[in-house]
C-alpha cells in the first residue's frame, strides 16, 4: 500500500472519529428537552400559543420568528441562549426598536432583514405568546 | 464559564482557520506553478507554508468547532443560517482534518498528480470555511 493510500486512510479515520466525537459530544450540551406530552400539555393550557391556531399576521410572525429568532430564544420562545419573550411587557414600539436595532453585544440588529410589515407580523406573533 | 466567554472564543478562532486553510492553498498552488528553474528552494519554502498554515488551521478548528459546539447548545444542524452555516462546517471540517492528516503522513513523497488533486480538494476546503464563515457572520450580524 503506497504512502499516499495510507494517509487517506488515516485522514478519513481521523475525519470521521473527530465528527463522531463532535456529534457524541452535542447531546450533552443541549438543554433538557420537555417531554412531548408535557409540551402538548402545556400549549392547550395557553391560549392562543400552540401554532396550528395562528392565523393571519401572527401565523406569518412565527414563520419568520422561526427562521431568525428560534435559534436563540428556543423553539418555543420561552428562551434559550436569549430571553423568554412569553408576557413581554414592552410597547410595540419598544420591541420593534430592539429587533431592528438590535442589543449591544446580545442580539443582533434586524434591520437589514426584516422591514416594517415584517417587524409587525413577529409582534403579532410575540403578543399571542401568553401564559 | 460565562457563556459570553464562548462567544468571543468561538468568534476569535473561527478565522484563524478560514483564513491559514486559504493562505496554505494559495501557498501550495505558488510551490506548484513557480518553475523549477526559479529555485526549488523557493518551491520546497511554499511547501513548507502550506503545510504549516494547514495544520495550524486544522487545529484552531478543533478549538472554533468546540465554542461553537457550546454557545448553540449543542445544536448540530438548527435553522435558518444557523443550518447554513453547519450545512457548510461539517463538510468543511471533515476535510480539513482530512487533509491535515494526509499531509503528515505523506511529507513531501506525494507525486506531483496527487498533489493536485490535493490542492484541488483544499480549495473546496477553503471555499466550504469561507461559506461557513459568512453565514456565521450573518448569523451574528444580520440574524
Amino acid at each position: 500500500m503506497s504512502i499516499e493510500i495510507k494517509g487517506l486512510l488515516l485522514g478519513l479515520a481521523v475525519a470521521f472519529g473527530l465528527l463522531g466525537v463532535t456529534f457524541g459530544l452535542a447531546p450533552l450540551l443541549q438543554p433538557k428537552k420537555v417531554p412531548e406530552g408535557k409540551r402538548e400539555q402545556q400549549a392547550s393550557a395557553v391560549s392562543g400559543t400552540s401554532t396550528d391556531v395562528l392565523q393571519g399576521e401572527a401565523k406569518r410572525g412565527y414563520s419568520l420568528f422561526d427562521h431568525s429568532c428560534a435559534p436563540c430564544h428556543g423553539d418555543d420562545a420561552r428562551g434559550d441562549e436569549g430571553p423568554s419573550l412569553y408576557d413581554l411587557a414592552k410597547s410595540d414600539a419598544r420591541i420593534a426598536t430592539i429587533i431592528k436595532g438590535g442589543v449591544k453585544g446580545e442580539m443582533p440588529s434586524f434591520a437589514k432583514k426584516f422591514s416594517d410589515a415584517d417587524v409587525q407580523a413577529i409582534i403579532a406573533y410575540l403578543r399571542t405568546l401568553k401564559d | 464559564m460565562d457563556n459570553s466567554l464562548w462567544v468571543k472564543m468561538h468568534g476569535g478562532t473561527t478565522h484563524f482557520p478560514i483564513a491559514l486553510v486559504m493562505a496554505s492553498a494559495l501557498f501550495d498552488l505558488a510551490g506548484l506553478v513557480v518553475p523549477e528553474n526559479v529555485g526549488r528552494s523557493r518551491r520546497a519554502g511554499f511547501r513548507a507554508a502550506g503545510f504549516y498554515t494547514l495544520i495550524l488551521g486544522a487545529l484552531g478548528s478543533i478549538g472554533a468547532v468546540l465554542s461553537g459546539l457550546v454557545i448553540s447548545r449543542g445544536q448540530l444542524w438548527g435553522r435558518g443560517n444557523l443550518a447554513h452555516h453547519h450545512t457548510f462546517l461539517w463538510p468543511a471540517f471533515g476535510l480539513l482534518t482530512s487533509l491535515a492528516v494526509w499531509r503528515l503522513v505523506v511529507g513531501n513523497h506525494a507525486s506531483n498528480h496527487t498533489f493536485r488533486i490535493y490542492l484541488g480538494i483544499a480549495f473546496i476546503t477553503a471555499a466550504l470555511m469561507g461559506a461557513a464563515g459568512y453565514f456565521g457572520g450573518e448569523l451574528l450580524l444580520n440574524g
